[in-house]
């Protein structure tokens, strides 16, 4: 680590040191604004903007009857989030969603980590299909996707059933049993965006130099500590990313619910972005952002704890 | 540095390149340009047998494609189609204005694929190397936006774009989405982990901002490009409601939603023209993944500047 | 009539707005300011540009029928998009929070009182579109608060298809003016004697669910409102659903039919003898049964007790007020209920015409099978006109799911569904 300071002060001894750091730092902030201005710009109008208004529209009453009319609406404070702490059909969905996040983030993660050091791993032949493969239900049509699934977990005629019953286990009836239908979910869902962490776990892979590695293996470690110790570290800012994306997801889940079970049975699949969805459909529209923004909160709780845990550079 | 969570020891700098390992060793046998030096070979029965889970779906979409509509509601539905049909495919094309949806789809995940590389990228290199004042305001701000549900803008944006004029309109598609916080957050984490010392060595060489960043920084990010452009072109490529919501004319709509239309009605879906127009909808997506992909194995890039 | 909330939450909460300057705003406490008179239609040919938005099937059709008005109209045109029917509802939505709305638009049935509570809706001037020409279950449903918005352009209604074959083996067949006790027996007769393994199929709980179960709360003589309260936990209420669910227990209907097409194969193949169903179905078993198979099912009305009853839905033709061409607009919704535009759009789609006068020419007074769900038409009803209809009918759908699964009886799970919808309330 010192060693890097001393390499660049050593360079400079060259040149006046006074002078430089100014006239660079100087330098530097103005190449940071210059570099974000484009972004920021579109990110304004686009993004923050309407994220503010409906930020407002949670501490209204707005329905989609007032629509044009909006600047009719009555102010209602906090109303909207007090309303949802009594909303059972809330809590039930806030519990759903816990449950699909504490068991599907490590789920998906574990597997797509395994997969791309798998893939990783001097696999020399085939390394695009297997790529292209595990990529393949990240493309493939939630609808596609959603008749596959429902086939086999048919409680007469589905593969899975078929399977249990040779080892003489009588499976349920997955999507309508209110015990089995979200660990379907789960499993589905984490098989399905395995993909993308797979993909991004990939890149953040070659970012470790092999040079480590040969260096670490001619040293005598083996392979589960090369993992450990080489490997894991440096690919700590994509986990982190991984992390973090994958989190972010899955506190919305949405889709599977709503193409697999709508929802169903009684709710016990009704995760807080379907809820929300269907509260917009209803056009409640200030008390679906309350909603929204509850999430918001939660998602940005876990994103800083995530954060601390996994160690950000800045 | 000294605060830095990664190991750095000298040895590791790409700079301090270690020529007497390669050239003194015996190469081992099976070993890869990248990675990890031992492929094992149980790695290869296991990550088959997963992919024949993952990729079965997939097979099921495009055997679905060319079957005719009686055999797709039929439970418990036959591995093969037993009666091999190209009408899905035939309806695809000439019922539907197929080459316009195409060109639309194409125009609008493209502009946000190519603006997201290029935005993403700088913002996400400013704030992992740049120091300014404001950094970690702008960071927390795009991650947080990052972390607002989608559902509850939507409104208010398309609110925000029929003022703007911009309903109906190619760049109605394509403006709201070029700044997206996912490919700052991406670049960001990844630009992390590129060494200081090579822009710190450009800088005293005399280089421009502009020109380390494009000359030495990009091309060796080519992983986390590639990843942000298949990602990015994915989603851009299969949006649904956002087309379906700006577009007021059959012109401007997307694949996606012209798939829709034609294919779920009231009461009845037609189940072999939403496989066959799945099928077709995934080809450009697998197509740029397969291109991009290449650029996952880094190879030598990292051995050197220049 | 809103109320203003508690007196310190106001006060905190205009300090907290009052940077964002709203303290000007706030609604009229008096009555709506909404004008809800029609305004006349001038006569003689339409002129200038309308944009409809058309759904599905029908709407891919439209632009031939449309064709026939442009030349009728040779200064008018057309200009027909087509919309998926599964977002159909969010478009509109937002196109109405966007002020984006067409000229004109199909919606559903249930959908539109919750658009004609938005104010986006012109209403109908009945001195052009005369009511009684319709369907009168098809007219309520653009019937809000005494105004009409729109006109029906289709409709269905829900009857029972089974399998002939097997009710003769079983000695079943079900008569014209049959009880919900005899559908009992029927359904028991083709498990027992006619070799189904489901008597009839129906749908046990889920989203929709109390379409299903309306017609036999409807025909015991139940209503979903009365006045301006919700009324799910009536007597009637209770013994329709009781009865609905009893199916279930007897292990008349299977519970749980999560397949896609499972239904059909499974009437095809004999293993569900009944189901319910709207018009639709003709065609999807016309196309799966294949040859042979059209004479091994017919279709019986619903049960009669104190009525009849069955479930309508169908599409309906609205005019949006911010329209730059109202009154070609509506020359051109008046086009599309006349008679023979109705009778093209039944032999271009399949859908039933909700004017009454078409019945009576054509395949539709000659096939029985139709003729059937013409009958069927002059007794059914659909939901009530209230804008938070969707909202409301959640709890309701859930009730449904309770008592057929048996996790609860009628009367609680009605009671907490009542106490639910009047909780949402109308949405005024």
């Amino acid at each position: 680590m010192t060693t890097l300071t001393a390499s660049t002060s050593e360079s400079s001894t060259l040149r006046p040191s006074r002078r430089r750091p100014d006239r660079g730092r100087r330098r530097e902030v103005v190449a940071g604004y210059l570099f974000a201005l484009p972004f920021l710009a579109l990110f304004a109008v686009f993004t923050v903007g309407p994220v503010v208004a409906s930020f407002l529209m949670s501490f209204t009453d707005l329905t989609a009857r007032d629509v044009r009319n909006p600047l009719s609406v009555e102010p209602v404070g906090l109303d909207n989030y007090a309303k949802l702490l009594s909303d059972d059909t809330f809590g039930q969905a806030a519990f759903n969603t816990a449950y699909f996040v504490v068991i599907g983030v490590p789920l998906t993660m574990g597997l797509a980590l395994a997969v791309a050091v798998g893939l990783n791993s001097g696999i020399t032949r085939l390394t695009t299909f297997f790529r292209v493969g595990y990529y393949l239900p990240v493309v493939t049509s939630i609808v596609a996707v959603a008749v596959v699934w429902r086939f086999l977990l048919q409680p007469d005629s589905g593969i899975v059933n078929t399977l249990l019953g040779y080892v003489g286990v009588e499976g349920p009836s997955w999507l309508r049993s209110e015990t089995w239908a979200m660990p379907s979910l789960i499993a589905m869902s984490a098989w399905r965006n395995m993909g993308y962490l797979v993909v991004i776990f990939l890149a953040g892979l070659q970012t470790v130099p092999k040079e480590m590695h040969e260096a670490a293996s001619i040293d005598g470690a083996g392979a589960w500590n090369r993992f450990r110790y080489i490997t894991a570290p440096m690919l700590r800012p994509t986990l982190l990313f991984g992390g973090v994306v994958t989190m972010i997801g899955y506190l919305q889940f949405f889709e599977e619910p709503f193409v697999m079970t709508r929802g169903g049975p009684l709710d016990k699949t009704l995760s807080t972005a379907y809820y929300t969805y269907n509260q917009f459909g209803f056009g409640n529209y200030s008390y679906a952002s309350a909603m929204a923004y509850v999430l918001f909160v939660v998602i940005a709780i876990v994103t800083f704890v995530q954060f601390r845990l996994l160690g950000d550079r800045d | 540095m000294t605060t830095s969570t990664r190991p750095e020891p000298a040895a590791v700098s790409p700079i301090a390149a270690v020529p007497p390992l390669n050239t003194s060793r015996p190469r081992r046998s099976g070993r890869s340009s990248v990675g990890e030096p031992h492929p094992i070979p149980w790695v290869y029965v296991v990550l088959t047998g997963g992919l024949v889970l993952l990729v079965g779906p997939f097979l099921w979409m495009l055997l679905g494609s060319f079957r005719p509509d009686r055999e797709l509601d039929v439970v418990p539905p036959s591995f093969l189609p037993q009666d091999p049909t190209l009408d899905n495919y035939r309806t695809l094309f000439t019922e539907l204005d197929f080459v316009t949806y195409f060109v639309n789809t194409a125009v609008v995940a493209v502009a946000i694929t190519l603006g997201n590389i290029v935005f993403c990228s700088m913002l996400g290199y400013a704030l992992a190397k740049l120091t300014f004042p404001g950094k970690r305001v702008i960071f927390g701000l795009v991650l947080g936006t990052l972390m607002v549900p989608g559902i509850v803008i939507f409104v208010p944006l398309f609110v925000l774009v029929s003022n703007l004029g911009l309903v109906n309109t190619l760049p109605g598609l394509i403006f709201p989405f070029l700044a997206g916080p996912f490919g700052v957050f991406l670049m960001r984490q990844f630009m992390q982990s590129l060494p200081d010392e090579l822009i710190h060595a450009a800088r005293v060489d005399g280089a421009g901002e502009w020109r380390i960043f494009r000359s030495i920084i990009l091309p060796l990010c080519k992983p986390a490009l590639a990843t942000l452009g298949i990602l990015t072109f994915l989603t851009s490529w299969n949006m649904f409601l956002w087309p379906l919501v700006v577009a007021q004319s059959e012109e401007r709509y997307t694949l996606p939603v012209a798939l829709a239309i034609y294919a779920i009605g009231e009461n009845k879906r037609d189940d072999g023209l939403l496989m066959a127009g799945s099928v077709v909808i995934i080809l450009p997506v697998l197509a740029v993944f397969l291109v991009l992909q290449r650029h996952f194995v880094q190879g030598i890039a990292m051995t050197g500047i220049k | 009539m809103r109320t203003w909330t508690t007196g310190w939450t106001r006060g905190a909460t205009v300090a907290v707005l009052a940077a964002v300057a709203l303290t000007g705003c706030g609604r009229d406490d008096g009555a709506a300011t909404q004008d809800t008179k029609a305004k006349k239609v001038t006569s003689g040919k339409a002129s200038g540009d309308i944009t409809v938005w058309a759904l599905g099937a029908e709407g891919e059709k439209l632009s031939e029928i449309a064709a026939d008005f442009e030349a009728e109209n040779p200064d008018s045109k057309v200009k027909v998009t087509v919309i998926p029917f599964d977002a159909a509802h969010d478009k509109i939505a937002t196109a109405i929070a966007g002020g984006q709305t067409p000229d004109i638009s199909l919606v559903g049935t249930t959908w539109l009182p919750e658009f004609a509570a938005t104010g986006a809706l012109d209403a109908t001037p009945t001195d052009l579109i005369d009511p009684s020409r319709f369907f009168e279950g098809s007219w309520s449903t653009t019937d809000v608060d005494g105004t009409s918005y729109g006109a029906p352009w289709y409709t269905e209604t829900r009857q029972i298809y089974y399998r002939k074959d097997l009710a003769e083996k079983a000695g079943v067949t079900p008569a014209e003016d049959w009880s919900q006790a005899d559908l009992k027996t029927f359904a028991q007769g083709m498990q027992a004697k006619g070799g189904a393994k489901w008597g009839i199929s129906l749908q046990p709980g889920g989203q929709g669910s109390w379409q299903s179960v309306m017609p036999f709360a409807w025909q015991q003589g139940a209503e979903l409102v009365d006045g301006d309260a919700f009324t799910f936990n009536t007597t009637a209420m209770q013994e329709g659903l009781d009865y609905y669910a009893s199916f279930f227990e007897e292990k008349l209907s299977p519970t749980d039919l999560s397949a896609e097409g499972a239904l059909e194969t499974g009437f095809i193949n004999g293993e569900i003898g009944a189901f319910v169903s709207g018009p639709w179905h003709m065609g999807i078993l016309r196309d799966q049964g294949g040859a042979g198979f059209e004479d091994k099912w017919a279709i019986a009305g619903m049960p009669t007790e104190e009525s009849g009853t069955s479930f309508t839905g169908g599409g309906d033709l609205v005019v949006f007020k911010d329209s730059k061409n109202r009154d070609t607009a509506w020359k051109f919704v008046d086009f599309l209920t006349q008679e023979p535009q109705q009778q093209k759009l039944y032999e271009l789609v399949g859908s039933l015409p909700a004017v009454q006068s078409t019945w009576e020419s054509g395949e539709l007074s000659t096939d029985p099978l139709l003729k059937s769900f013409g009958d069927q038409l002059q007794d059914a009803k659909s939901a009530p006109a209230v804008a938070t209809w969707e909202q409301v009918a959640a709890p309701l759908d859930d009730a449904i799911e309770q008592v057929s699964l048996g996790k609860s009886d009628a009367k609680s799970a009605l009671g907490s569904a009542e106490e639910k919808a009047n909780g949402i309330g109308f949405g005024n």
